[in-house]
């Protein structure tokens, strides 16, 4: 076993050394260049913008890449850093942060649709989390997606089929928009009005799912994937024939992939990229001789090994998975491989697929930049053409040159101009969007929601204790109701009555009271949850949980059952109880939470999607619940309040109290900038209006970060 | 003129979505909702009780009494001759001649998942596209008429509003009558200070919009707005029970079905368009009598007391209770005392509304296995609570992929429900 394990470490260290740094890596100058020449080339003759100010390029290079907004150490480390490399210096910090990871896993949490509920979804969360650790390329992350088979949970990749319980109908829907942005799920009725698939294009292309069987097996509750021998794509379509006369059809690829026989520069580059290492080639002509394919089935091997040995890291399922994983190996033969779709998957996920590349470019740039150069990014048709064609292939070249690594290409893109580019601000919208769409300004963005929540927890000291124990002891009233026994039975912890004391009761500590949030939390502390890991202890998480394991009907049939034990029509007697708990509360990265989150979650009233239907992308617009949860939300109070273990606290308390610099504390901290003297004027007006001055900085804290230039990036 | 879920989105993909529906944010709909008029529309709300599990038909709606499929209930009479149901509602059985029953739902999904889409959406679930939930469709259509949320769901949730928008989701009550804490100031936060709070943080959006001319910004200053008008709206105490005097609580019976009604029942006084109240526990695959007894005990005083008050209020007439489950159970009694999963065909009830109550619309055969007369498919109960609400149930809107989808999937109102 020890033997195996150094020999898996040693290969993914040749890999790891491939993947990272083998090749020469694009630049955002030529990037610069390309969108220069493609505008110049469009007529476009307007001034960009300057670039965004340093800490305004901080603010949001963090949020991009770490998920969240800048904290003041970072501030200050980064300003100490010379202005001629402060930007680059920056970015290659932010992309050597753990919570890099963290962040892009949620772009491709997104893009498959991982759901950590349906089977094997958590495992492929994981998945997705160690592979963004390790550098698997993109190409080699979409072939094990497409074409794995086996048991959900043990093969982490088949979350992917299973996501869409293995129907061909649907996964070939999926899988053109989703890696390649085109959409054909409209030919699967009726030939597309307004493009060119037609509904044989459509069949022909699910047939390569047609095979793959889903099986459930309730006896152990596993689900699995398999391949038969019959698919179930027939032609012509169900009802549009006689019966006898459906016959198999037989697959066939979409996309019409680049000319083999030339070999362009970036098809060059990666195969100079991807040639194995000389360790003693004993035929030289057959390294030569190796084909794209060659090199890719090659990869293959090296990143099944790498992930094999390297299922390890600080996510919260990783360890479950790694131990499903090991003993299901043997079993492997099983489920057997999937021909079709391995062949698919060398199809889809190839550098000659312009699509592949193009597509998946447009999304990257997309969600750094705010406006894709398609539009909508999974829509690539020849009625809906790109703005900037030739930066766009420019990109897709880079990205397949490079290794289809997502690092050096994100890195690309946030040194370059269109990305560092001012708003177009104090014009009318008709300019704004010529700015805008040649990519000379950028559109005001919204954070993701799950930056939102973690920079309200960054900015209000709530990843550790800012209070000293005991010093938030609050006592609060609850009223219960309680079962009025019937003679001779005495009151069970059972016969409580409705309400959250009853639930508490039977379900542990996790599923409290439906009251209150605060309520939730004096009854999670009370239950000895001061044992329990920091993240399991974030308010919202708990909310997740509880909605989670049990849905309301769920609940109340449990109830019904109870109450049919102790009687018929139940008689209540009414009482008020105290509860005393210490409101000190502490939170987690939302990026660590299981994903999606439940429908009234933060995370998602702030613009997750569910992730069941396929492109839709999050939902950016303002709501009255997001207006609620920011002015009412437990979490946004709690961050506003000032703890004595915060460096804010000796600045308001003290003899080194220093209003100004309070002030300016809670700028940098909550918006990443000083305030101007107009705004120092009115901080020091609110500040001085509270009862102390304590609570005037929690006024003034709780007002910026409400504020919407907290929630739009600069 | 506002749309009931409040529309605060200006994005260009809600733009084309919303291009079928809407010319210049001048709702079509108003425009030809005086025009080609065929019935007069009396409802005005929906209390939407939802069964999850699949409700047995025969010991509800549908009773066999001397079948062999008759199980260990009793049908007995109702205020309406010769219209009976089954012995575990006594009370409501008092309330028929308001009440319209459907003995003829032709279900086509034994599966849970599957049959409840149907059920909730009228359509039938696919891969490509998620279809809105009945309570969506209908706030979507149905102008605001409150400062509380249009659409409530109690105890539990209701189907997404897909590419109706996120304005047109459900505002969720987990606890029927316990205080939801984002509504009002944190704890600690006076009064006062709130909204000296709220005042600054007007000042400073104010001067942060100023710079820049973004619709999303002007959008998030009406949600802040909304939301603080619901904060302070009076109509708020909808939500609560703490004041309702315990013999009314225990009328209805304390428990949460019970006070979901009652909350039901004050959210449509205070203008609520659409209360979904969710219930399980009906998958009674074992001892489906029992279960049923006592979800009867739970339910029957309940709905009584709801129909009773929604009669005292003259709130009747605008406002239509329907009960659906995703499918019926098995007529075939099995070896643990239950019955399975059966969607050939199941009943529901409609009452309130406008509707013709008093009767019996459709049968099943003598067993309960089929329907007999007038099979109902399930897109036609749609199609009858639309057409009840004077909602045009085959008015399409576009999806995201500009697909047109109508609101109700091809369903036909049923006439015998309106006078």
């Amino acid at each position: 076993m020890v033997r195996i394990w150094t020999c898996i470490l040693a290969v993914s260290g040749v890999f790891l050394a491939l993947g990272s740094h083998a090749f020469a890596e694009p630049t955002a100058k030529d990037l610069n260049r390309a969108l220069t020449a493609e505008n110049a080339k469009l007529g476009i003759d307007v001034k960009p913008r300057e670039l965004v100010g340093d800490l305004g390029y901080l603010r949001r290079v963090s949020v991009d890449l770490i998920g969240r907004i800048p904290t003041r150490e970072e501030i200050d480390q980064y300003l100490a850093t010379p202005a001629a490399t402060r930007r680059e210096k920056a970015v290659d910090k932010l992309m050597a942060d753990p919570r890099f990871v963290d962040r892009w896993t949620t772009f491709y949490a997104d893009l498959l649709r991982l759901r950590y509920n349906s089977p094997g979804g958590q495992a492929a969360l994981a998945f997705v989390h160690q592979a963004v650790a390790d550098e698997m390329p993109y190409d080699e992350m979409a072939r094990r997606f497409i074409s794995a088979n086996g048991k959900a949970g043990a093969v982490p990749e088949v979350a992917y089929v299973l996501g869409d319980n293995a129907d061909p109908m649907a996964l070939a829907g999926v899988t053109s928009q989703v890696f390649m942005g085109v959409r054909i799920s409209c030919a699967q009725c009726h030939n597309h009005p307004f493009d060119k698939w037609t509904r044989e294009d459509f069949y022909g292309f699910a047939a390569y799912f047609g095979k793959t069987r889903r099986y459930e097996n309730d006896f152990t509750n596993t689900v699995y994937t398999q391949e038969v021998s019959q698919s179930i794509v027939l032609w012509p379509p169900a009802g549009e024939g006689e019966d006898s006369e459906r016959k198999p059809m037989n697959p066939k690829f979409l996309i019409g992939l680049s000319n083999a026989s030339v070999t362009p520069d970036y098809i060059a580059r990666l195969e100079q990229l991807r040639k194995p290492k000389p360790v003693a080639p004993k035929d030289p002509l057959a390294v030569a001789a190796a084909s794209v394919d060659d090199l890719l089935s090659g990869a293959d091997e090296r990143v099944k090994k790498t992930a094999k040995g390297k299922v390890k890291d600080e996510f919260d399922v990783a360890g479950e998975v790694k131990a499903e994983r090991e003993s299901i190996d043997l079993q492997a033969e099983f489920y057997n491989s999937s021909e079709l779709r391995s062949e698919l998957a060398r199809l889809i996920a190839n550098p000659r697929n312009r699509y592949f590349s193009r597509s998946f470019v447009n999304r990257v740039w997309k969600d750094l930049i705010g406006r894709g150069i398609v539009e909508p990014i999974d829509d690539f048709s020849d009625t809906n053409p790109p703005s900037h064609p030739q930066l766009l292939d420019f990109l897709a070249d880079e990205f397949v040159a490079g290794g289809f690594q997502l690092k050096p290409f994100v890195r690309m893109l946030v040194l370059s101009e269109p990305y560092q580019r001012s708003q177009a601000l104090g014009v009318d919208s008709l300019k704004r969007e010529e700015l805008e769409s040649a990519f000379l300004a950028v559109p005001a963005r919204r954070v993701l929601s799950e930056v939102l929540y973690d920079s309200i927890v960054v900015a209000g000291h709530l990843f550790e204790y800012k209070h000293p124990q005991g010093a938030n002891t609050k006592t609060v009233s609850e009223r219960i109701r309680i079962a009025i026994p019937r003679e001779g039975e005495a009151v069970s912890p059972q016969a409580l009555a409705a309400g959250g004391t009853q639930m508490k009761a039977q379900m542990g500590t996790q599923i409290a009271s439906t009251a209150g949030y605060s309520l939730e939390k004096g009854i999670e502390l009370d239950f000895g949850a001061v044992l329990k890991s920091a993240k399991e202890k974030a308010e919202e998480a708990v909310v997740v949980e509880k909605m989670a394991v049990k849905s309301a009907e769920e609940l109340e049939a449990e109830r019904m059952q109870m109450q049919a034990g102790a009687g018929r029509r139940m008689r209540y007697i009414y009482k008020t109880v105290e509860r005393t708990f210490d409101d000190n509360p502490i939170f987690g990265s939302s990026f660590r939470m299981a994903s999606p989150s439940a429908p009234e979650h933060f995370i998602r009233v702030f613009g997750q999607t569910d992730r069941t239907e396929v492109g839709t992308p999050r939902d950016h617009a303002p709501s009255m619940r997001q207006a609620l949860m920011m002015l009412n939300g437990g979490m946004t109070h709690e961050a506003s309040r000032v703890g004595p273990f915060e460096p804010m606290h000796k600045l308001l308390v003290g003899e080194k109290s220093n209003l100004n610099e309070a002030i300016a504390l809670a700028y940098l901290e909550i918006l990443t900038r000083k305030p101007d003297a107009e705004e120092l004027e009115l901080a020091t007006s609110i500040v001085k209006d509270g009862d102390t001055l304590l609570d005037g900085m929690a006024d003034l804290r709780w007002v910026l970060l409400n504020s919407n230039e907290f929630r739009y990036l600069p | 003129m506002t749309k009931g879920c409040q529309d605060y989105r200006f994005s260009r993909r809600a733009m084309l979505g919303a291009s079928a529906a809407t010319m210049m944010g001048f709702q079509i709909r108003d425009l030809l909702a005086y025009a080609g008029k065929d019935h007069a529309a009396k409802a005005e709300h929906v209390i939407f009780f939802w069964n999850g599990g699949g409700m047995t038909h025969l010991d509800t709606w549908d009773p066999k009494p001397g079948r062999p499929t008759q199980g260990e209930f009793e049908p007995i009479k109702t205020s309406v001759p010769g219209m009976e149901i089954s012995e575990i509602f006594p009370e409501f059985a008092q309330q028929m001649k308001d009440v319209a029953l459907i003995r003829s739902i032709a279900g086509t999904n034994g599966d849970h998942g599957r049959a409840t889409y149907n059920l909730r959406t009228s359509y039938q679930q696919s891969a490509n596209l998620t279809h809105p939930g009945f309570g969506s469709v209908v706030v979507s259509e149905k102008e605001s008429i409150s400062d509380l949320p249009s659409y409530v769901s109690i105890s539990g949730r209701a189907s997404g509003a897909s590419y109706l928008g996120q304005r047109c989701e459900a505002y969720f009550v987990g606890s029927p009558g316990d205080k939801d804490p984002y509504l009002a100031f944190p704890e600690g936060i006076t009064k006062a200070r709130g909204n000296k709070r709220l005042e600054v943080l007007d000042r400073f959006n104010g001067k942060f919009a100023g710079r820049t001319t973004s619709d999303e910004l002007t959008a998030t200053k009406t949600s802040v707005e909304d939301a603080v008008r619901l904060m302070r709206s009076p109509a708020l105490k909808a939500f609560e029970l703490d004041k309702t005097p315990i013999p009314t609580l225990e009328r209805y019976g304390d428990n949460p079905f019970g006070r979901g009604c009652l909350v039901a029942k004050q959210l449509v006084e205070q203008g609520v368009r659409f209360v979904q109240v969710n219930r399980g526990g009906f998958d009674t695959h074992s001892n489906n009598f029992e279960a049923m007894r006592n979800h009867g005990e739970i339910m029957d005083p309940a709905l009584a007391s709801l129909f009773e008050d929604l009669r005292e209020t003259g709130l009747i007439d605008k406002t239509l209770v329907v009960m659906l489950s995703e499918f019926g159970r098995t007529p075939k009694i099995n070896d643990d005392g239950g019955r399975d999963h059966y969607p050939s065909v199941f009943s529901c009830f409609m009452g309130g509304g406008g509707i013709k109550g008093g009767q019996v619309i459709g049968s099943s055969d003598k067993d309960g296995y089929q329907p007999e007369d007038r099979p109902v498919r399930v897109a036609d109960l749609h199609a009858t609570l639309a057409h009840a609400l004077g909602i045009d149930h085959n008015k399409e809107v576009m999806t995201p992929l500009q697909r047109p989808m109508k609101l109700v999937d091809n369903g036909a109102p049923i006439k015998e429900l309106f006078g």
